[in-house]
């Protein structure tokens, strides 16, 4: 049948029935896999089995359906907002997945726009009475989309931050160095951003003035006071995530201060990366092998020290960590030890109890002028931290802390998204710096890379009085004995 | 004929037009573009994201000459299929038409393209003072556009109306591509209102007038929890039957309640099977105080559980949280949810609900009930999942089922989602042909190629009655003997092709301004008396009654037409519209039209948007659609509010028909019988 054929036969049979209830779709017909080539057997091993959703666990078919398409979640999906197209939307997308399953859609290509413009910011989930899990459906499309993350930039990166870290760092340091030669372009095209997830690094030449040629993992390393070995108790554990760990080392050491000072002493736990980069390359088996390492090293740990939180400083790789049982739903031996690894992941953003803290000095606070919050995504939609620091925030800095209108309003950023959808993430992004300049905020404050090499990217150009700020370098800042908020933006960036 | 062609052949002048990046016709757009909350599907052959409203005109016009459907959408949260294309061509994306153009707080207007979220209007309007009277629970995504096509109610409705009594102005574009603005006020025919509610079948809204009002100095919002639905239902009739006016009063089952809660602990006593939400205001605390006072009164002597008021902004909110998220809580419940919206007139509730029960538990289902108690509208939410095709179809029959008792109640189909494709079957079991008729005149008049959403609303052949058509008013005993006589007569002069002029008591019609040769049709003999129903507080009235007469007979019974003293008759007081905001207050309409057909339109319920809003296009009608034989009003108990001095405007009468109106007039009256001399030209000898 032709396509045209096949409109007039689909308007006919909608129009002709009785009530204009569709009666197209019967489900013992349409057990997705038999339907779509797509989610063939072959390649389950490739798709995550099942989700697990606020209504329990789900397999794909299902989750997706749970959307009733009542449309509340639209008004929060910020590429709606910003294109009114239904099919730029979180419903839209949503529904195009239950069509492909079904095997009303052939092809995911067909939405090629539609899935790959989702900031995966599950604003829509938060909105969602029945917690639709949104993101995470988009994500399985976009594996087909872009082939299962087998492209050779992809698997090169994955792999070798995988397989030979040390090789890994080799290769960044590199491309830091040719930037520093001031030829960012280049290192743009060696791909190397892409794998840390901020390929907008590449554009964001202005916030990005100083890379660090020690990583933040080295020099913790060499502190004597975080090695697990000789101790038996530990507070906490430090997991250095890529973002602190290769690129904004300020943020992982401020974050280690911020824990010794509020939480005594700990360890850090010498991780691998967090396998978000993997899997939302496509590559899911990947993402398993990074998770199966991290638990394992984790397992060593709880060995010797028992129970501690697992303190990571970036709100993506918090959220991801948080939900490593959906990534062995199937696998009987690794779903518990996944779901226990899981339960000790904490962001450093719920860490700090309000309670311990006092109303900051002066002069420190006179550095940071007016604070702001800023919902990180995966904080806010991922974990539902929203509270915690915002009281924190509030205990340290008293009137000079103030609410920005739209606060989860997604930066743009979202991992490679700046990358690429440049246009639309500078229209998202451009509404985050209007509110920050309505509050007229001198420090935003935000809980993961990402948002904070978007957000200062923007703000220079645009409103140069504020500046991005990571919760763990404030903090440092407004409580320890000698450090103060730098005054020159670019040194808090890199 | 292959629909793609159709549309490759203008895909260059579209994007001329919109801009080529606003035109889709890829396969995930179409699909993308083939659902909205709604169970019907429907694949579009094109979308166009409309950047500026002065591109629909071009559009319109373009689509009129290759004769291909269109279908304006907005956030797509409709209910009854209204936004599924049926007949495929163009979806016109009016998402990003969302700008507040003028917030005037002197006149009370505000001027916005239909794409802004109704939401977003009143946090603008918050910082003036001011608010937006409709507020469907669905304000949060639907627009203003949206709320126009399905005039759409909400909690606040009670008090002040739906969005057709909110819209002060329109401008249009009708399928043609002509560009129009009516308001409720112009002279003549209300074609605005008419507009509201027409679910896109009649023309394009572009910018919508809309009345805005301050903010009330006092609200005070109360919950009350009954161990018994129906005590709750009889706590309802009895608030509203006492004259007090809420400005919402919300009733929700135990089924919807632990849907919105979510898990969270219910702050209602163990056994709670239904919970008020009532919410008072004005600008008076101390009678805003004693009418909450009165209320729990009421309550209380209906059994209600627990009482409680609430104590400031935050647990006010709580309770609307829990209302509005009633429906879209269901989610959790299942797959999928179809909301029904029948409407009955609000004594009846309590048999509406028991009847609604039984049906569901015949197809053994399970519903949250919602009601917009103080409406009489309810919303039973059966959930269930459309991949169970047997399930499936016992929710429609169940559904269907529910509006037949709405209808048997003496109600209506759709109190405010609209008629769509879901409910156009239902359309066959509440009108008679002859009204249904009345109705494809009217779309025809406006759109005579049939391409704005076609297959809405009225029913097609496919949806045959399944049983016999109601009673017609003709066979029904609440037409006078003097009634009856006044139709034979006109039926006679149709017949005999003889010219009649309205002239009802002669109050405001100018003698002078009768045609020669046009025979006068007294109407002084229509003036039994009126038929009061206390409880529902309505009050049916022939059309030569005198309003003074009225007002007494009603004074008697306790009650008031909350209308300035004007003089002459009901009648006249309609088809002269001197007092245009009469729109407020009238339901129903009994017509005879110029060849003798008699019409029931509107009814005895305060919400009805079951096919266009013909009630109000006989508003200044001035005679020439139609003879208005009888009127069904809404009216109040207790103290008459205070009335501003009105100054009835001396040039009512002066009327330049739109070439809309000698649209409707052709269709309606096509030899130019009723008041000829009004519609001069083309149709006078």
């Amino acid at each position: 049948m032709s396509p045209n054929k096949q409109h007039e036969e689909e308007n006919r049979e909608t129009a002709g029935a009785e009530t204009g209830y569709d009666e197209i779709s019967s489900p013992s017909a349409h057990v997705p896999s038999e339907v779509n080539e797509l989610f063939a057997p072959e390649n389950s091993g490739r798709h995550l089995t099942n989700l697990l959703t606020d209504l329990g666990e789900r397999n794909l078919y299902d989750a997706a359906v749970q959307c009733n398409r009542c449309g509340y979640c639209e008004t929060s999906c910020p590429t709606y907002m910003l294109t009114g197209r239904e099919t730029i939307s979180a419903r839209g997308r949503n529904q195009f997945m239950r069509m492909l399953l079904e095997g009303k859609a052939r092809d995911s290509a067909a939405a090629a726009e539609s899935l790959s413009t989702c900031l995966l910011c599950g604003a829509c989930t938060s909105a969602c009475y029945a917690k639709v899990p949104t993101p995470d459906i988009v994500l399985e499309g976009r594996r087909t989309l872009d082939g299962y993350g087998d492209n050779f930039f992809a698997r090169a990166a994955v792999k070798t931050l995988l397989d030979a870290p040390a090789l890994f760092g080799f290769w960044l340091k590199l491309a830091y160095l040719v930037k520093m030669t001031g030829l960012p372009r280049l290192a743009a095209k060696m791909g190397l951003y892409d794998f840390i997830g901020m390929p907008g690094l590449a554009d964001a030449e202005g916030a990005v003035n100083k890379v660090p040629l020690r990583f933040a993992a080295e020099i913790l390393r060499r502190d004597p006071a975080l090695r697990p070995g000789g101790k038996t108790a530990a507070n906490w554990a430090y997991f250095a995530a890529c973002g602190p760990n290769y690129l904004l080392t300020e943020v992982a050491l401020a974050t280690v201060r911020v824990l010794r000072r509020h939480a005594g002493e700990g360890i850090f736990i010498e991780n691998q990366c967090c396998g978000l980069l993997a899997h939302n390359y496509g590559r899911l088996e990947d993402a398993r092998e990074f998770a199966r390492r991290n638990i394992l090293r984790y397992e060593e740990l709880k060995a010797v020290f028992g129970d501690f939180p697992l303190v990571a400083d970036c709100a993506s790789c918090a959220a991801f960590m948080k939900s490593y049982e959906q990534l062995f739903t199937g696998d009987e031996v690794w779903r518990p030890r996944a779901k226990a690894f899981a339960a000790a992941v904490r962001d450093i953003l719920e860490l700090i109890p309000a309670e311990s803290l006092s109303h900051a000095e002066p002069a420190r606070l006179e550095a940071a002028g007016r604070i702001t919050y800023h919902d990180s995504c995966r904080a806010a939609h991922g974990q539902g931290i929203r509270k915690e620091p915002r009281a924190a925030l509030r205990k340290l800095a008293g009137k000079r802390y103030t609410e920005l209108p739209e606060s989860d309003w997604c930066c743009g950023g979202a991992g490679a998204f700046a990358f690429t959808q440049p246009e639309l993430s500078a229209r998202v992004l451009d509404r985050k710096l209007r509110n920050i300049a309505s509050v007229q905020a001198n420090t935003v404050v935000v809980g993961s890379t990402s948002c904070l090499v978007q957000i200062n990217a923007g703000l220079k150009a645009a409103y140069p009085s504020a500046k991005a700020v990571h919760y763990s370098v404030l903090l440092d800042s407004l409580t320890s004995e000698g450090a103060k908020l730098p005054a020159d933006n670019a040194k808090i960036n890199l | 004929m292959f629909k793609h062609d159709r549309i490759k052949d203008i895909l260059p002048e579209l994007g001329a037009i919109a801009g080529p990046e606003n035109v889709h016709t890829d396969e995930a757009e179409i699909l993308m573009y083939s659902y909205d909350a709604g169970m019907a599907r429907a694949r579009p052959e094109a979308v166009v994201t409309v950047t500026a409203a002065a591109q629909v005109a071009p559009l319109l016009k373009l689509l009129y000459k290759a004769g291909i459907p269109f279908l304006p959408r907005l956030a797509g949260t409709n209910l009854s299929g209204g936004t599924i294309p049926l007949k495929g061509g163009v979806i016109l994306n009016l998402s990003r038409l969302k700008k507040i153009r003028q917030i005037d707080t002197g006149a009370r207007l505000a001027l916005v393209e239909p794409g802004v979220v109704n939401l977003e209007l009143q946090r603008a309007l918050e910082p003036f003072g001011f608010f937006y009277a409709p507020d469907p629970a669905s304000q949060k995504v639907s627009t203003i556009g949206g709320n126009i096509g399905e005039n759409a109610g909400g909690p606040l409705c009670l008090k002040y109306g739906v969005t057709s009594d909110n819209v002060e102005k329109l401008e249009v574009v009708t399928p043609e591509g002509d560009v129009k603005t009516w308001s409720y006020k112009d002279p003549g025919p209300d074609l605005m209102s008419l507009m509201v509610g027409s679910e896109g079948t009649l023309g394009v809204v572009t910018h919508a007038w809309l009345k805005i009002l301050p903010i009330p100095r006092h609200i005070k919002t109360a919950s009350a929890a009954f161990t018994s639905l129906d005590d709750a239902m009889r706590a309802v009739t009895r608030v509203i039957g006492d004259g007090i006016v809420p400005r919402a009063l919300e009733a929700m089952d135990r089924v919807s309640l632990d849907a919105a809660l979510n898990g969270k602990t219910s702050p209602f006593p163990a056994g709670t099977e239904a919970v008020l939400i009532i919410e008072l205001d004005g600008a008076d605390a101390v009678k805003v105080k004693r009418d909450l006072e009165d209320v729990e009164k009421i309550c209380a002597a209906n059994a209600c559980a627990a009482f409680k008021v609430a104590a400031d902004e935050a647990e006010r909110e709580l309770l609307w949280a829990a209302r509005k998220g009633a429906y879209p809580a269901m989610a959790r419940l299942a797959p999928d949810v179809l909301v029904e919206d029948g409407v009955v007139p609000r004594p009846r509730l309590p048999e509406a609900l028991k009847e609604t029960r039984e049906i569901l538990s015949k197809y053994k289902l399970t519903a949250g009930l919602l009601f917009h108690a103080g409406d009489g509208n309810l919303h039973p939410n059966m959930i269930f999942d459309r991949r169970d095709i047997q399930e499936v179809k016992r929710v429609k029959k169940a559904g269907y089922e529910i509006l037949k008792s709405c209808i048997k109640l003496g109600g209506t189909i759709s109190g405010e989602h609209g008629i769509g494709v879901e409910k156009r079957v239902a359309m066959n079991w509440l009108y008679g042909r002859d009204e249904l008729d009345f109705f494809r005149r009217i779309k025809a008049a406006f759109d005579p190629a049939d391409l704005a959403n076609p297959d809405k609303i009225l029913p097609v052949a496919a949806d045959a009655r399944a049983e016999a058509a109601p009673e017609s008013l003709a066979d029904r005993a609440a037409l006078s003997p003097q009634a009856r006589a006044l139709v034979d007569e006109l039926r006679l002069r149709a017949r005999s092709g003889e010219r009649t002029a309205v002239t009802g008591l002669g109050t405001r019609l100018k003698a002078d301004r009768i045609m020669q040769g046009a025979k006068s049709l007294d109407l002084r003999s229509l003036a039994s008396r009126a038929v009061i129903d206390r409880e529902n507080l309505t009050v049916r009235a022939e059309a030569g009654l005198e309003l003074e007469e009225l007002r007494r007979q009603l004074k008697d019974a306790g009650l008031n037409l909350e209308l300035p003293d004007l003089k002459g008759s009901v009648g006249g007081l309609i088809a002269a519209k001197v007092f245009p905001d009469l729109r407020e207050l009238l339901l129903g309409l009994e017509i005879v039209t110029a060849d003798g057909t008699l019409l029931e339109l509107g009814g005895r319920t305060v919400k009805n948007v079951a096919g266009y809003d013909a009630v109000k296009l006989f508003c200044g009608s001035m005679g020439a659609y139609g003879v208005i034989l009888g009127a069904t009003f809404a009216v109040s108990a207790g103290a008459r509010r205070a009335q501003a001095a009105y100054q009835e405007p001396a040039a009512w009468d002066a009327f330049e028909p739109d070439d809309y109106h000698r649209r409707l007039k052709k269709a309606l009256d096509p030899r130019n019988l009723l008041n000829p001399w009004l519609y001069r030209g083309e149709n006078t000898p």
